[in-house]
This record gives C-alpha cells, sequence and structure tokens, in this order.
C-alpha cells in the first residue's frame, strides 16, 4: 500500500489515499463528512505559490510530500511527562489524531463537563449541521483534509453554569515515523450558557516526521467564557497546520494565549466570528524562532454584531534562518457599530537571515467603529543595550534580557502558572542557547 | 440651541447631490481609429507616429505578452467585464497647419479649458507654469518649451520625444515599468498614443513646476497615457499632473503607465489631482476606470522620489504609486488622499521596495468614504536582505462618513533584514459629533465645521503639495462637500 501511495505526489496522491481510507479506514457515521470536504479539497485544490491565504507560507514541502495516515502509539511515561500537574485528573490524549481513552484521564471533571465522542455527538442535529456546515463555506485545504480524514475526536460539552475551577489538558501527540505520516485530530467544545470553560492544548511529538493537522471548533452561548493556553512544542523535524472556528454568542469571551516553538512549518488558522452583541475575542502569541523555525499565522475575525470588541497581540522573536508571519484581517460588517477592535504585531530580528511578514488587514463596512492596528518590525534598542552595559552586564546578558523580556511580557499574563513556567521553558531557551 | 430646525447630519452635508461641475463634451471633429485591437492597429499607432522601429518592437513585444495575460482579479473592486476589442486605440484631432501662437488654437478646445479653469494664455503668466495639454491622446499645445530648453530641460510630447531622442527613450522606456509588469501596462505599452516627456539635465533645477492636463473627449476612446521623467545627477523638478473628464455613459477606461528615474543626488516630486467623473451617483454608471501603473526608481545613490496624490474621481481607482530604492541613501515618500463618494470605488496605495542601503520611505494615506462607496488602502513595504539600516514609517488613516460605505486596509510588511526601523499605523474612525459640536457651539456652521475636520485630517497630504495644487485641491473637496448641501 505504502509503495503505491508514494509514487502519487501532490493532489492525486491525496485522493488516492484518502479513497483507501474510505475502503478500509472510514468510520460510517463520518462518511457524508468525508465525502464532502474531499469534493470541497478538489474544488481548492493545493496553494499556488501566489495564493493569497499561503503568500508567505511555502506549503511546497507538505504539498509535495507523500504522507500516509499515522498509526502509532506513546508510552503512558511520555504522556505523564507532558501533563501539567494539576490537569493530572483532567487530561485527554490524541495520539497521532486518535482520542486514547486508556491514556487520558476525566476523574477530576466537574459534572457538567460531559465528553463525548464526535461520531456519537452526530447524532445531535445542531452539531451536524454544523460541521456540514463548515465544510461548505470553508477554503482552507488544510482545514478540509482533516474533514476529509476524519474518524474520530472528541465534543467537549459544557452545560449551561458549569465553572470549571481548574484548566483540562489536551495533549495531542505525533509519533515518530520515518516515513511521513499525518494525522488529524479534531476537537468540538460546546460551551453553554454562562459556562466558564479553561483548557490547555499541547502539542508534542515523540520524534520527527509527522504532520498534525488539528481542528477545533468552539461555540459559546450567551455570556459563556473560554479561557485557551496553547503550547505548541512539537518536535523541530515535523510539520503543524491547525484551525479554530470561534462563534460567539451574547456576551462571551473567548481568550487564547499561545506560545510557538515553530517547526519546519507551523501555521495556525483562526477564525473567530463575534455573532452576540458584547461578545468579545482575545487572541495573543508569542513566538520564538532559531535555527530553520517557521511559524504562522492567520487569522480572520469578523465583527457580526454590535458592540463587539477584539484584541490581538503578536511577538516574535526570529534567529537564525527562521521565518514569521502573520496575516491578519479584522472584519466589521455592515451594522457591527460601536466595535472596538485593536491589532498589535511587533517582529525583533535577530539576524540577517531572518525574515518577518506582516499583514494586518482592516475591512470595515459600518462608520461608528474605532479600529487600530500597528506593526514594528526592529531590533534591539541600541540605547537600552548601553543603558545594561553602563550597569555592569555583558553585551550577551544584557541581549538576552532584552530579548526575553520581549516576549515575557505576553507569557506571563497566562492565567495557568504551570504553562508560564512550560513556555518559558521552552521559548526562553532557545534564546539562552543562541546567546551563548 | 433653541432652534427648531435639526441641523444636517454629517452624511447629509457630504452627500454628493450636484451635478458633475465638469461634465461637458467639447465637439471637435477626431480621427478615430475602427474599433478592436490587434497587431495591424498598433503597426498603424507606431507608423502614423513615425516612430522608429525600436518602439515598435517594444509595442509588439508588450501586446504578444498582454495576450498571454489575465486581468487582475486581486483588486477590492467589482466591475462588469471589459470588452478590450470594443474600444478605440487611436483618435486624434485632425492635423491641422502647426500653430504660431495660441489664438490659432481651436476656440471650440480653448473653451474647453476655460470652463476647467486653465486659460493656457494667462496661466502662461499668470502661474509661471508650462503646459502641456493632452487634449484626447494627442497634443496640442506646448507653452514655456523655450524657456526650459535655456537651461536644456527637455519637456515635450513623448510621440515628439520619439523622433527627437529616440536614444534617450530606447535607454529608459520600460525601465521602471517593464512591458510585461501587470495586464494594463502591457496593454498600454502596447497601445500608447501619447504622453509627456521630462529630461532634466546634470546640475539644474528646474525653473518652474511641470505641469501637465490631461483630457479625455471622444466617446468611447480609451486613454493610454505614457509619461517618462528622467532626472539627472543633482537636479531637481517637481510635475505636476492634474484631470477632469466630460460626463459619458459608457464606462471609459484609462491605463497610464508613469515612470520616474532619478540619477545621483537627484529628486523629482509627482504631485497629482485627478477628478475624473465618477459615474452617475445613483447607478454608478458612466464613470472612468482608472487603471494606472506608477512607479520610481531611485537608481543613483542620494537620490529622492516624492509621490503625492489627491484622487477625488473616478468610478473605478486602481493606482499604486511606488518606489525602487535601488541607490544607497536613497528616499521614498508617499502622501494621498483618497475621498471616494457616491459608488465609487478605489483601491489605492504605495510599494516602497528597499534595495539599497540606508534607504528611508514614509507613507501617509489618508482615506476618506462617503455614501455607498469604498475605499481601500494597499500598501507593500518589502525590505530586502540587503537593505541595512533600512526604515519605514507608515501611517494609513480612514474615516468613514454614513454607514453604507467601506474602508479597507491591506499592508503587505515584507522584511528580510535585521537592522530594519519599520513602524506601521492605521486607525479608523468617524467625524465626531463632540468635535461638531464645538464648532457649532463656536459660532461656525455644521457645513463649515465638517469641512474643517476633513481639511484637518488631510491637512499632512495638503502641505506636500506645491502651492497652486494645494490650493486646486482644497477647493476639490470643499467643492466636493459643497454641492452636497445645494
Amino acid at each position: 500500500m505504502s509503495d503505491a501511495i508514494a509514487e502519487l505526489k501532490g493532489e492525486a496522491g491525496v485522493l488516492e489515499l484518502h479513497r483507501k481510507f474510505l475502503e478500509t479506514g472510514a468510520v460510517p457515521a463520518f462518511r457524508s463528512i468525508n465525502e464532502k470536504a474531499i469534493a470541497r479539497f478538489e474544488e481548492l485544490g493545493f496553494p499556488h505559490p501566489k495564493h493569497e491565504m499561503f503568500s508567505y507560507v511555502n506549503t511546497h514541502e507538505i504539498t509535495s510530500t507523500p504522507f500516509q495516515l499515522g498509526t502509532g502509539t506513546v508510552e503512558p511515561a511520555f504522556v505523564d511527562a507532558n501533563t501539567y500537574a494539576s490537569c493530572e485528573k483532567s487530561r485527554i490524549v490524541f495520539v497521532d489524531g486518535a482520542y486514547e481513552a486508556g491514556l487520558s484521564n476525566t476523574t477530576g471533571l466537574p459534572q457538567g463537563v460531559k465528553l463525548v465522542p464526535l461520531e456519537e455527538a452526530l447524532t445531535q442535529a445542531d452539531i451536524k449541521t454544523h460541521l456540514e456546515k463548515t465544510i461548505e463555506e470553508e477554503n482552507d485545504f488544510f482545514a478540509c483534509l482533516n474533514a476529509a480524514f476524519l474518524k474520530g475526536g472528541l465534543l467537549i460539552d459544557v452545560s449551561a453554569g458549569t465553572i470549571m475551577e481548574s484548566p483540562l489538558q489536551v495533549l495531542v501527540t505525533g509519533t515518530a515515523s520515518k516515513t511521513p505520516t499525518a494525522h488529524h485530530p479534531r476537537l468540538f467544545v460546546r460551551a453553554g450558557r454562562t459556562a466558564e470553560v479553561k483548557l490547555i492544548t499541547k502539542y508534542v511529538g515523540t520524534g520527527g516526521g509527522y504532520l498534525v493537522n488539528s481542528m477545533q471548533d468552539f461555540l459559546l452561548d450567551d455570556g459563556a467564557s473560554v479561557v485557551l493556553a496553547r503550547v505548541q512544542a512539537d518536535h523541530a523535524q515535523s510539520w503543524h497546520a491547525e484551525k479554530s472556528r470561534v462563534y460567539q454568542g451574547r456576551d462571551s469571551r473567548f481568550t487564547a494565549l499561545c506560545g510557538s516553538g515553530g517547526n519546519k512549518l507551523a501555521r495556525v488558522h483562526n477564525e473567530i466570528r463575534l455573532q452576540g452583541e458584547g461578545a468579545e475575542a482575545s487572541l495573543s502569541n508569542a513566538s520564538v524562532l532559531i535555527d530553520d523555525d517557521q511559524s504562522h499565522h492567520f487569522i480572520r475575525i469578523h465583527h457580526e454584531a454590535a458592540h463587539t470588541i477584539s484584541h490581538q497581540l503578536f511577538k516574535n522573536v526570529i534567529n537564525d534562518k527562521g521565518r514569521s508571519s502573520v496575516d491578519g484581517t479584522v472584519i466589521v460588517n455592515e451594522g457591527a457599530q460601536l466595535t472596538a477592535s485593536h491589532q498589535l504585531i511587533n517582529n525583533l530580528m535577530l539576524s540577517d537571515t531572518a525574515h518577518a511578514d506582516t499583514k494586518p488587514n482592516l475591512m470595515i463596512f459600518a462608520d461608528d467603529v474605532k479600529c487600530t492596528h500597528g506593526a514594528t518590525v526592529g531590533q534591539i534598542d541600541q540605547d537600552q543595550l548601553f543603558y545594561l552595559k553602563t550597569r555592569g552586564l555583558s553585551e550577551e546578558l544584557a541581549t538576552e534580557l532584552l530579548t526575553t523580556s520581549f516576549v515575557e511580557s505576553l507569557i506571563s499574563q497566562i492565567q495557568f502558572p504551570e504553562v508560564v513556567v512550560d513556555l518559558k521553558n521552552l521559548l526562553l531557551k532557545k534564546l539562552e542557547v543562541k546567546s551563548d | 440651541m433653541t432652534d427648531p430646525v435639526k441641523s444636517p447630519s454629517v452624511e447629509e452635508v457630504l452627500e454628493d447631490k450636484g451635478q458633475y461641475k465638469y461634465g461637458f463634451t467639447t465637439d471637435i471633429e477626431s480621427d478615430t481609429l475602427a474599433k478592436g485591437l490587434n497587431e495591424d492597429v498598433i503597426r498603424f499607432i507606431s507608423k502614423k507616429k513615425n516612430e522608429p522601429e525600436f518602439m515598435l518592437d517594444f509595442r509588439l513585444k508588450a501586446y504578444r505578452k498582454w495576450l498571454t495575460m489575465e486581468e487582475p482579479k486581486w483588486p477590492n473592486v467589482h466591475y462588469p467585464p471589459i470588452d478590450f476589442q470594443d474600444i478605440s486605440y487611436y483618435s486624434a484631432p485632425k492635423p491641422k497647419k502647426v500653430l504660431e501662437s495660441i489664438d490659432e488654437v481651436d476656440p471650440e478646445l480653448l473653451r474647453t479649458f476655460e470652463k476647467l479653469g486653465i486659460p493656457l494664455d494667462e496661466q502662461k503668466k499668470l502661474a509661471n507654469v508650462a503646459v502641456d495639454a493632452v487634449f484626447d491622446s494627442v497634443s496640442v499645445a506646448t507653452t514655456h518649451k523655450k524657456k526650459l530648453m535655456e537651461v536644456g530641460i527637455i519637456f515635450c510630447p513623448i510621440s515628439e520625444a520619439l523622433v527627437e531622442y529616440p536614444e534617450l527613450i530606447e535607454e529608459y522606456l520600460g525601465t521602471v515599468v517593464p512591458v510585461g509588469d501587470n495586464y494594463y501596462s502591457a496593454l498600454n505599452s502596447a497601445v500608447f498614443t501619447d504622453g509627456s516627456f521630462v529630461y532634466i539635465p546634470p546640475d539644474t533645477i528646474s525653473p518652474m513646476e511641470l505641469s501637465t492636463y490631461f483630457r479625455i473627449n471622444t466617446e468611447e476612446t480609451g486613454q493610454f497615457e505614457r509619461t517618462l521623467i528622467i532626472c539627472a545627477e543633482n537636479s531637481y523638478v517637481s510635475y505636476l499632473e492634474g484631470c477632469t473628464a466630460p460626463q459619458f455613459d459608457t464606462n471609459q477606461l484609462h491605463a497610464a503607465v508613469v515612470e520616474l528615474v532619478t540619477m545621483e543626488n537627484a529628486e523629482i516630486k509627482y504631485s497629482t489631482v485627478q477628478n475624473w467623473y465618477s459615474g452617475d451617483p445613483e447607478t454608478g454608471k458612466g464613470g472612468i476606470y482608472n487603471f494606472v501603473t506608477k512607479r520610481g526608481k531611485c537608481l543613483g545613490d542620494n537620490s529622492k522620489i516624492s509621490w503625492t496624490q489627491v484622487e477625488t474621481g473616478s468610478a473605478i481607482t486602481w493606482k499604486y504609486p511606488s518606489c525602487i530604492l535601488l541607490g544607497d541613501n536613497t528616499q521614498g515618500e508617499f502622501y494621498s488622499v483618497a475621498l471616494t463618494n457616491g459608488l465609487m470605488q478605489a483601491d489605492t496605495g504605495t510599494k516602497m521596495i528597499h534595495i539599497g542601503k540606508n534607504t528611508r520611505s514614509s507613507i501617509i494615506s489618508k482615506g476618506i468614504s462617503a455614501d455607498r462607496s469604498s475605499n481601500s488602502y494597499r500598501g507593500q513595504v518589502k525590505i530586502g536582505p540587503n537593505a541595512s539600516n533600512a526604515r519605514n514609517y507608515t501611517q494609513c488613516d480612514s474615516m468613514l462618513v454614513g454607514d453604507k460605505c467601506s474602508a479597507h486596509t491591506f499592508p503587505y510588511i515584507e522584511t528580510a533584514n535585521s537592522s530594519v526601523q519599520l513602524e506601521h499605523e492605521a486607525s479608523t474612525s468617524k467625524i465626531s459629533e463632540d468635535q461638531l459640536f464645538y464648532f457649532e457651539s463656536r459660532g461656525i456652521s455644521r457645513e463649515n465645521a465638517i469641512q474643517a475636520v476633513i481639511n484637518g485630517f488631510c491637512k499632512e497630504v495638503f502641505k506636500q503639495l506645491p502651492m497652486e495644487f494645494a490650493v486646486e485641491a482644497q477647493k476639490l473637496l470643499a467643492l466636493k462637500l459643497e454641492d452636497s448641501v445645494g
């Protein structure tokens, strides 16, 4: 089987793999979704180099690699090592895209939080409709492929009024593979009226060679709140694609604070729809990229109702041959008056071979709004460096202090202390090594 | 405060109910080529203009390239497909004997200029401005030529330059905007009929500001202007361009190409005031399509190119005056005010391509959208790997008037060098009721208050314009607002 696929590259290879997947591995409950999604993928195809959505993301390596579907396993010890202490009794684990109940532990979750396998959840009309509708509107080939190869996944159903005191950790693991494998984890989070959800998603790998193509839907009912911390700590020799779709009801709040270590190609797509009045979304990310690391962010925030608010803050430190891009658009629909939107992108460039691309777009169809965006690209301020040196710090130490503080200010806003420590280890260590 | 009469809202004041002031047609017999485009048409144009051999090759190469290209779909504008075979590619006033003085110019033509407020003969004395008036693709009058020739400046129609200075044209034409650069520039390269050519010799400061008035006349004639300005070492020129057009019912395509080249220590300042017919404010019918490629190349070290534009007309504007900062220590500037009302659509901005070391650029863009119009800023700042110490400052502000219009910002910032300082800021707002209330409490009418706020919003750009143009631009903006009160 593998030989036959290896010969077929590009779109034909994907279609061939999908045909085999439908014959052997598919789950009947998802069949119509799989078929719809692959049809949508055929319409979209792989992006050509001038595709606006991928203008800064070179997908050539991914689209020319013949991926197979990964089916690896991980040791419980590996899972334990990557579990935050406060999440030992509230963790769910995906291995190569499949939910592993055996490795998960959900005994610590409050009563109102139900975990439902997605195939069961499909019997609920609204979930099924939502999934099918989003495929029709999908414009990102990564997300289409996730739905095309969907065979599992999990619905985290948080009932109205439920308050999660401590976070639920979602650990997404890719396994080391000599031949490239792809896996497509899927998460569906539904937060009922005034529910408070706390989530940590962490992406790790036992080795290189995998593509994690993950997809999350968040449905926030009126007054619900979701606090998400995301740690992208994939193996350096892997690829990471991810899309989150967020639908927000009246007075709901969605807060995501993320840290990205980058890898061969990490691309995160966020689509946020503020559909109810007073909804608020906040999205922040810190990336530290060294060697050949890449981290790309694509954001679309739709203000569809009046009095909605969005904040975005992106901080990238780029060294060596690192590449980063932030392509963010805020769309204020007609009638979405009294919208406030703020977007800031800061890039700190540490080498001449580093690359930073920024596209902060605004599309505004209402007149009574306050929308601002800003972007900066710069290097370490020589005055600040001089000041620290006059205080007796060595050049190396002063540089390290200034670079780490650049990202630390964002990371330390995360409300889960263990995640802050973890991200500091992950991101700031990368900077230390370079200044030595 | 007790006045029971409701003061007009911002929307009402800005709403352009007035007729297009310059909406009239001049009745002059034209020597017009039948509609359609093929290699024979290009050969005809080239022959008609007595062009040298290389020019025909240039045109044919562009035409063949154009055939392989597709119309750009990425701009944020919508319009029905253009039938390029339904356009006549050559139209000139009937050849007349060489005119001795301005009195011999067709009085009909002179009246047109008069209505536009630019009587050639008066302007000559009053404004000290040489006007090379391109009337319906062929220049009919050039003044002040002699004075310019005294200091060695060449300022003439490009068709004339092709005959008299072919070596200069051959060396520079198409070096900034290559024939296959984009769909419309390729079309322009193939079929352009006229435009302006300026050469400023070394160590020369132009004694006057050079100005060209373009005017589209014959119905259904595409206007393909070509401008080439070369500024040699240690020289300076300020070039003004202004446009008004008669009212027509069929859409008119304007695909101009402007190329600027600066040598060492040279500076070109290029200013535009554009007020073409923007179509019926209700249906959008009949407006001009303005698809322009403007680009400057700072070839020599320490040179500078500055673009200033005030865009208040055209049904569709698609225009990105750009700077390629090739030499070390070169500077690029872009100042823009774009006003859209009615059903106008504008997608305009700039490109600053930093290639040389210590290059600097600044972008100030102000967009005002009213009624049901759509106004987009699209700008690229690209810092190449060798552009160490490059600096860029970008500010793009949008103002919305009414809840049916839209304003968009699409900046593209690409950096591949670590010693860069780059800042980008954008904001979107409306005229606040607080500001208007403050003015009104001081006894200033709502209408004047709105004008003051808008002029203040655009001040940074207006002050870059040469004196006469600054006045004209403010008048133009005021005119657009004035008409709306009725």
